[in-house]
């Protein structure tokens, strides 16, 4: 369906260089089969999951490897047939080393998750759909790595009428959803279906940039017959921020400190959505994602269909490794994303690109003082005040900055990149949300 | 009194012919006093109240005593060169009253003000609100009311003043020009552009 | 003439009187009972509000001594004159208390370390450790060496020396700041007395520490072997037991292979270390008995 629909502008935002022409014309490739996969183990946002497999065990694709540690958690499974090897540390996109168990493979890559297909899903009660979600292991794949069975039960207080699909993947040189709506755009829509079924809303809207018109007519064509409506949208970075989109496509604001679900909508990722179809329609829990491996030093930046545990190293090698020097390796896109410092960082649920960048594409940060031109204000999406509270974060002022809500700062980078100064802010803010949480968990130990 | 001399004391004494900024008295407790808006809150009430009680005592003292002659035995007694030392006198008082009273009712804002306090007694502001209304021989309403202006003017000057010194505190000042400095440079700007009042009242 | 100096003079003398009357009265009814003790025990505390005694700053320990029998020797900032000044005006016997230092346990300097990145943002340890490669240094439980804790000392006893944060004992009053601004945790409260100590707070993998530093502790616990009552396993770092902590000729004696147990003083230089000199091969002693 394309009804015109009434959308609406989300305040400040940028529209950085696009960088997705080098990726986003070149069909997604699936990756030959490793030797050997390091599965990190906690890959979602909440409890960490508990492994329950020993060394040596032999496991098959799709089998449990590590249960859920809680409601909030989400399992994690084997992405090939083999042998279970150690328990071994790898180094975490977010810093620090965390647990990942190996898999060492045994080359059938045979199927054996235990999950049975549900091809009648429209007629099977919601509860056993969520439950397959659950033990399907399937988290938001925009980033977040919320677990998406908990997001689809909103408690009972909360009125959910509108369900949002986010493709509109904003960051620049990431192309992975765009192909993965271009190619599998049934699986898309089908799992949308579900998870609308699963919420019983009727509204479900598809939020994607005007910038992917093939992605957008792939998507009319079929939106239909799954009760989905395909929305363009604006293209201004942060448009995909869950709170952006919720406005573009409903007109409804978020309060401070509040969740989407506080004015009635669900937002989940398309990608989320292909794993949601292919864990009730097939059996198959997440294992595998659409990845972009891109940037001008990658000899042949595309789309990789990766499988969870495979290092950024062996990644770039299927990109055709690295032709000129590369300044920075990113985990994520250019605004949001993380810069590494080893190779050996690991796929996980959430990662949406590996970005390297040369010298001259990345920014050099000063500790300039802040010349009050405004223009971070004009710029920021959550209509926040960047630089004044970069002032207080610097005075170390933690008061101030939450009395001027810095804790409802989405990082997006906006702020960082408009800045003639060239000012770390948003790892001002970082900074100062860590101060702030520190102080709240001392003050509720102190209660307790 | 009608409105017009009303508003021509008021917004004369608060804004055209601001103590501060246009007359340039009781710069002491003006530039000691103004590093945080809260002690310079606290600042302004005690000055309000100050000036506005001394304005009424001086006046009484002035109009009734001062000013007027007596004759004794024969002779024409005038005691008006003993008005800035009754002013004095009454002013030092008075604040010793204040300073007592604050003590016991607000201890917090007795030790952040300090010895500021005490300051106002040798504050040139409050004995030349008294000096200004002798001189323009006011009755006494009419001095209350200039007193409490002044006092008016002096807060405002003071707080707008503390407001731009909390944000000099943070930010990036050379060296040489921190502190003193550069706050005694921002009170001439501010000066001058209280300038631009003048002529609102003739 | 005279009339009017008179009637001036007693004027004024009847006002200043009638007003001095009013000032006194006032004093009276509105007097506030304070007691000068605290004043005086507010004068020999030192003044620099550390908050080490745990108390809000001076001004308020002080009248926690007085009133609540709050222990002075709870500022570790007092020297044990100025306590016993304090036993004076109080009358009350001050504790005893042992002279702590802070110690920085890591060795790691630019020139010791190795790098994983060049770090480009705030130059501040509790800012650059919130991004993902945490300030540049490969062992991400080391020193960052931005100098958040010489900014927190209160005293100016820490200095950044070629990356590495490193306390002068001599001016450190273990008011405990520097101990909550680390981000890493790196610094800890030990007795003045101990100078020797492990400088290395790694919980790697031993054989990866090597390529992280030059002078890692290997936890090969040569040195426990050496004398079990001087060292210990504490949480999976060798840790010298501060209850007996051994002296400078330990350091000698047991010839640490890496050079991170150390003396506090030869630590502090941060010289080129020296790695111990390899054991002598046995092979001279049979030489030696058929001289005999």
């Amino acid at each position: 369906m394309n009804i015109p629909i009434k959308t609406w502008h989300f305040h400040g935002g940028v529209h950085p260089a696009d960088g997705k022409a080098l990726s986003n014309s070149v069909p997604a490739q699936r990756a030959p089969l490793l030797d050997r996969y390091t599965v990190a183990i906690q890959q979602n946002i909440g409890a960490p999951p508990k492994p329950v497999v020993a060394k040596g065990d032999a496991v098959k694709k799709g089998q449990l490897i590590a249960e859920p540690g809680g409601f909030v958690s989400a399992p994690v499974h084997a992405p090939t047939s083999g042998t279970v090897g150690d328990i071994v540390e790898v180094p975490g996109a977010n810093g620090g080393a965390i647990q990942a168990i190996e898999i060492i493979s045994d080359g059938k890559d045979e199927w054996g998750s235990g999950l049975d297909p549900i091809p009648n899903w429209k007629n099977t009660d919601r509860e056993i759909l969520k439950k397959r979600i659950a033990e399907a292991g399937i988290v938001g794949m925009g980033g977040a790595a919320f677990p998406t069975h908990v997001k689809l039960s909103p408690p009972p207080e909360k009125v959910i009428d509108t369900l949002i699909l986010n493709g509109a993947e904003c960051e620049p040189y990431l192309t992975a959803d765009h192909r993965l709506m271009l190619e599998r755009t049934e699986a898309v829509l089908e799992g949308a279906a579900i998870a609308a079924k699963i919420l019983r809303v009727d509204r479900v809207f598809l939020g994607i940039e005007e910038n992917k018109p093939d992605a957008i007519a792939a998507l009319n064509e079929k939106a239909g017959q799954y009760g989905v409506t395909v929305v363009p949208l604006h293209v201004r970075y942060p448009q995909g921020g869950e709170k952006q989109l919720i406005y573009a496509l409903t007109g409804r604001s978020v309060a401070t400190g509040g969740l989407p679900m506080d004015v009635g909508c669900v937002v989940q990722n398309v990608g989320s959505c292909a794993a949601i179809r292919d864990a009730v329609v097939e059996g198959h829990p997440l294992i595998e994602r659409y990845t972009t491996v891109t940037g001008t030093p990658v000899a042949n930046p595309g789309t990789w269909i990766l499988r969870l545990g495979t290092t950024v190293e062996q990644a770039l090698t299927f990109a055709g490794g690295v032709k000129t020097r590369a300044a920075k390796v990113i985990m994520g896109g250019p605004m949001m994303g993380f810069a590494q410092t080893s190779l050996g960082v690991t796929i996980t649920k959430n990662s949406s690109g590996v970005l390297l960048l040369q010298w001259k594409e990345t920014a050099e940060y000063s500790s300039n003082p802040c010349i009050r031109c405004g223009r971070c204000v004009r710029a920021c999406p959550m209509k926040l005040l960047p630089g004044p509270v970069s002032v207080m974060v610097e005075s170390e002022n933690y008061d101030e900055a939450e009395k001027n809500y810095v804790m409802d700062c989405m990082e997006c980078g906006v702020c960082t990149y408009v800045c003639p100064a060239k000012r770390p802010l948003v790892q001002h803010f970082r900074r100062a949300k860590a101060e702030i949480n520190a102080k709240r968990r001392a003050a509720k130990a102190k209660q307790a | 009194m009608d409105t017009n001399e009303i508003l021509v004391l008021t917004v004369g004494a608060i804004l055209v012919n601001n103590v501060v900024l246009s007359r340039i008295l009781g710069i002491c407790p003006f530039l000691g006093v103004s590093k945080r808006i809260e002690t310079a809150l606290g600042m302004s009430g005690a000055v309000i109240f100050v000036m506005t009680l001394a304005s009424f005592v001086t006046a009484l003292f002035n109009n009734f005593l001062v000013t007027k002659t007596f004759t004794i035995n024969g002779q024409t007694v005038s005691l008006s060169f003993t008005r800035i030392l009754l002013f004095i006198v009454v002013i030092a008082a008075l604040v010793q009253i204040v300073e007592i009273l604050l003590k016991k009712f607000s201890p917090s804002l007795y030790v952040s003000l300090g010895i500021y306090l005490p300051l106002i007694t040798t504050n040139c502001a409050v004995l030349g609100a008294a000096e200004l209304n002798a001189d323009a021989c006011r009755g006494l309403i009419s001095s209350t009311v200039f007193g409490f202006s002044t006092g008016v003017g002096f807060s405002l000057a003071l707080l707008l003043f503390a407001s731009i010194r909390e944000r000099l505190a943070i930010a990036r000042i050379p060296k040489a020009m921190e502190g003193t400095a550069i706050a005694l440079v921002t009170a001439g700007i501010l000066a001058m552009a209280f300038m631009g009042f003048s002529g609102l009242v003739k | 003439m005279l009339i009017t100096i008179l009637v001036s003079a007693g004027v004024v003398a009847a006002v200043g009187l009638f007003l001095g009357a009013l000032i006194g009265f006032t004093a009276k009814k509105f007097e506030v009972q304070t007691d000068p003790k605290i004043e005086a025990v507010q004068e020999l505390l030192p003044g620099a509000n550390c908050g080490g005694c745990g108390y809000a700053g001076c001004a308020d320990f002080a009248s926690a001594i007085v009133t609540k029998d709050a222990d002075p020797s709870g500022c570790s900032a007092c020297s044990d004159a100025m306590l016993a000044k304090i036993a004076e005006v109080t009358g009350k016997a001050a504790g005893k208390k042992e002279k702590m230092t802070a110690v920085v346990f890591c060795s790691g300097s630019f020139s010791r370390s190795e790098r994983a990145a060049d770090y480009n943002g705030i130059l501040d340890c509790r800012s650059a450790s919130i991004v993902a490669g945490g300030g540049g240094k490969a062992c991400r439980f080391g020193c960052l060496g931005y100098g958040s804790c010489a900014r927190a000392c209160p005293f100016g006893a820490i200095e950044i020396r070629d990356g590495l944060a490193v306390v002068h004992p001599e001016l450190c009053r273990a008011c405990g700041k520097c101990v909550n601004v680390c981000p890493r945790k790196l610094i800890r409260l030990v007795p003045a007395s101990a100078q020797v100590h492990v400088y290395c707070n790694s919980l790697e993998k031993p054989a990866k520490r090597r390529k992280l530093c030059k002078i890692p502790c290997l936890a090969c616990k040569k040195c426990i072997r050496a004398d079990e009552s001087h060292m210990q396993m504490q949480g999976g770092l060798v840790r010298v037991n501060y209850s007996n902590p051994p002296e400078p000729a330990f350091v000698e004696q047991v010839k640490c292979p890496t050079g991170a147990l150390q003396v506090e003083e030869i630590h502090r230089k941060l010289e080129a270390f020296k790695p111990a000199a390899p054991a002598p091969k046995a092979a001279p002693a049979p030489k030696k008995e058929e001289s005999k």
